[in-house]
């Protein structure tokens, strides 16, 4: 029933026009940011390298697909989420807003059930949504750019990575990434349990999004305990895969906080919806 | 004895400090078109809803087809068939996806062929492929009644299914219940406004007002154990009257014209009504009782 | 009269100690001017804070008098002010001065050091200071200080390319006071490293660029095209 139940879930989410403006927007997205690189992205380039280039010169073809696709990675950070929550905040709210679920409710599948199985729905499309924005990012990137080292600049300094180096290190970093937006999705799940309507999930994940960015962000003592706690201090965890060496045991640390969320939220979500009286 | 399929027994549930239900207990038998009667707010649909487990009770017992829902919910529900007040569809689907979805957590194998085949049956023959956004309420209804009978339940719960239909409409539900009745033997509650639909097709039925059930038993039982309400069309209304109320008291008399009354009697004292006014060379012309429930209905909530 | 005669033997001996740092840079420049072109295989390894990157190997191409081409696969970082800067200078002999700076030794080599001042006003290179094989006639090691890269200290190692003046191992140092991270870029919002907030962690900071170069191909022609910017 379970299966069946996810079968139903995914047709539901592929019929809804708003599973395709997430998509849309990516790809769209991800086209300026390609046309404003292939337009003047050695502009880009130099406002990274400036700060060495008093003193050393940096030789090669620095701008290609693999930088390309480090940028876009960055510069989705905030938007992925909001597109993912356009779908998965949805997934409980819009059937009480619609008022199937009470016909959901009367059939012979468990509560859990429902839940689970929406939240293996709206995972799978958080899934497609990853290997869209790797295909763009990445493969398309690589066929407009060419490929070449990635030169990736944190707060420590420069880290050149070599062409030979860096497929598996995407590979890894998708698959964090993808971590990353299935708590986004179990955030708004969990929030639409509480909800009869689609824009409150959504608006709240975003909005816990934003402050605990925020709270992450500022250096005060009394947030320091809270940060390593909270699943958006990890979100950016893909990043330190390009890292040299890369710090294993950080990004296992950040991947066991934010699988505890998808487990807490997720049980949140099915002990609210198994214990809510359904009058819609 | 019958089968119980329904046992409810002292329901409550509260919503905050509202009592919606306060102490409501009724059964239902197997085969039974039961009516489930109460004016607006009495608590009719929370109770239909403590029947599809979709709210929690807060006291009292259900039990269906001899089970409880704690341990047997899978089972139960995997045998029930409900609309609950207005069918709500997803209207981004078409038709037959909206079925195909609920056919498949049913607990039962429908096939695209039943599909259309109980589109057909429902009145909406070639439109599966049309969303359900653009379908009209009676089309819901149809639609409805085709969801809850795709995985041929045995109880069929029914929450007020005429309302927002055309005459022809409810016509051709209260037919399609009589046949789930005589054909397939179904199991069928029925909660309505339409008193005379329910008169008309239900063999038991309870009276519920404020959230507590006043009474139950069988529908023509229960009316013929009233007053009757008598058409007379007599050759001398003038001389009748008179004598009517000599003979039987705190009779009220309503005269519709020149040779029609109606009155309120117990059903005994009809043969002696008859036998008085021949005796008095009072021609009866027409003696024609009307069992109302609509009259008893608001007899027992108003008391 | 004995004022004059001391001044006069001052002057003769500043003099011939100019002419003698002159005929040193000279047989410098002759060498690295014999090079008309070359292709050179190279292993860079670059050893500076703030920057990680493993050893990169590229092919170098040079043709008189300022044609410079690196070819490789990979990213290279090279020093600003390349190794090829030094001889172009150099072989603009009207362009600088010379002066003896006495010797010092180098490992077990007696090296004579020639500052070379820059006539005009608009050089980009402010000094320079070079220890010469007096013998060989080639640079062992400089000092370079340009107006945009600061000073750059470089060694040079000469084998099989002496009598050409090309070296096999260049190792340069470079001052990393100015590196800056651009905060906007590097703002790593979800880094949780305390940051070190002390100021001189820059100070003192010497980045190193070691460029290895094997399989000269000297004098053999190097077609104009392979300099073309693509």
């Amino acid at each position: 029933m379970l299966l069946k139940n996810i079968y139903n879930e995914f047709i539901k989410i592929l019929a809804k026009p708003r599973s395709y403006i997430g998509i849309g927007a990516l790809t769209l997205l991800i086209c300026i940011i390609l046309f404003a690189m292939k337009a003047d992205g050695s502009s880009f380039i130099s406002f990274v390298t400036s700060s060495f280039e008093q003193t050393l010169s940096f030789n090669g073809t620095i701008l290609n697909g693999n930088l390309i696709a480090f940028i876009i990675l960055q510069m989705l950070i905030v938007h992925i989420p909001l597109l993912v929550a356009l779908v998965t905040g949805d997934l409980i709210s819009g059937e009480a807003a619609m008022g199937t679920v009470r016909m959901l409710a009367t059939k012979p599948i468990s509560r859990t059930k429902i839940v689970i199985s929406k939240f293996i729905a709206g995972a799978v499309y958080t899934f497609i949504l990853t290997l869209w924005l790797i295909f763009l990012s990445l493969f398309v990137s690589k066929f407009i750019f060419g490929s070449g080292d990635l030169i990736v600049l944190n707060s420590e300094g420069l880290v050149i990575l070599k062409e030979q180096d860096i497929l598996w290190r995407y590979g890894l970093s998708f698959m964090v990434a993808f971590l990353s937006l299935l708590t986004v999705s179990s955030v708004s799940i969990c929030f639409s349990a509480f909800a009869e309507n689609s824009i409150g999930p959504i608006v709240s994940t975003m909005a816990v999004i934003i402050l605990f960015t925020i709270i992450g962000s500022m250096e005060v003592s009394v947030f320091q305990n809270i940060k390593p706690f909270l699943f958006t201090t990890h979100m950016a965890s893909w990043r330190s895969f390009f890292e040299d060496p890369v710090p294993y045991s950080k990004i296992f640390n950040s991947i066991i906080i934010l699988v505890v969320h998808n487990v807490l939220l997720v049980s949140i979500a099915i002990i609210k919806f198994n214990k809510k009286d359904i009058t819609s | 004895m019958s089968e119980e399929v329904i046992k409810v027994e002292k329901l409550a549930k509260n919503f905050g400090a509202f009592e919606a239900v306060r102490d409501v207990s009724f059964t239902v038998n197997k085969g039974d078109v039961f009516g489930f009667l109460g004016p607006n707010g009495a608590g009719k649909s929370t109770t239909i809803r403590c029947l599809l487990s979709l709210i929690r009770l807060n006291a009292g017992t259900i039990q269906m087809f001899g089970k409880s829902y704690a341990t047997h919910r899978y089972e139960i529900l995997s045998k029930i068939g409900s609309i609950i007040e207005k069918p709500d569809f997803y209207n981004y689907l078409s038709a037959q996806k909206n079925l195909e979805i609920f056919a498949r957590i049913s607990g039962a194998t429908v096939s695209t062929k039943e599909i259309h085949e109980m589109l057909e049956f429902v009145g909406l023959g070639g439109r599966g492929k049309d969303k359900t956004k653009g379908f009209s309420h009676g089309m819901k209804q149809r639609l409805g009644i085709a969801q809850t009978l795709l995985h041929k339940p045995e109880l069929i719960i029914l929450d007020e299914p005429t309302t927002g239909l055309d005459p022809q409409g409810i016509i051709e539900i209260r037919n399609l219940i009589l046949r789930l009745k005589n054909e397939q033997n179904k199991t069928i509650l029925l909660s309505s406004h339409q008193l005379s639909e329910i008169e008309l097709i239900a063999n038991r039925m309870v009276i519920i007002t404020k959230g507590k059930s006043l009474v139950e038993g069988n529908v023509q039982e229960l009316l013929n154990a009233q007053e009757l309400t008598v058409r007379l069309e007599l050759s001398d209304v003038n001389k009748a009257i008179p004598l009517i109320q000599q003979h039987f008291a705190n009779v009220e008399i309503t005269r519709i014209n020149e040779v029609e009354i109606s009155l309120s009697i117990e059903k005994k004292q009809v043969s002696h009504l008859n036998k008085m006014l021949g005796e008095n060379n009072i021609l009866v012309y027409a003696l024609e009782p009307k069992r109302k429930l609509e009259d008893f209905f608001m007899k027992i909530v108003q008391s | 009269m004995k004022k004059l005669l001391f001044l006069s033997l001052f002057f003769i001996q500043v003099t011939s100690f100019s002419q003698e740092a002159n005929q040193l840079l000279e047989r410098v420049v002759a060498k690295i001017t014999s090079v008309k072109d070359y292709s050179v295989d190279a292993s860079i390894k670059t050893d500076i804070p703030f920057i990680k990157i493993l050893p990169v190997k590229a092919k170098i191409y040079f043709k008189q008098k300022d044609k410079f081409k690196i070819v490789s696969t990979g990213i290279v970082i090279l020093p600003k002010q390349g190794f090829t800067d030094v001889n172009t200078f150099l072989s603009k002999t009207n362009s600088y001065m010379a002066v003896d700076g006495g010797s010092k030794m180098i490992g077990e080599l007696k090296t004579s050091l020639i500052t070379v001042i820059p006539t005009s006003e608009n050089s980009e290179f402010v000094l320079a200071k070079l220890w010469i094989d007096p013998k060989n006639a080639v640079i062992i090691s400089s000092q370079i200080t340009t107006r945009s890269s600061g000073t750059v200290n470089v060694d040079y190692f000469y084998t099989s390319e002496l009598a050409f003046g090309l070296p096999s191992e260049l190792i340069f140092e470079i001052d990393i006071k100015k590196f800056k991270m651009p905060k906007s870029v590097a703002a790593d919002i979800n880094n949780d490293k305390p940051k070190d907030k002390s100021k001189k962690k820059n100070e003192n900071k010497k980045g190193i660029i070691t460029i290895k170069l094997s399989n000269y191909i000297i004098n053999k022609g190097i077609n104009d095209a392979i300099f073309e910017k693509k």
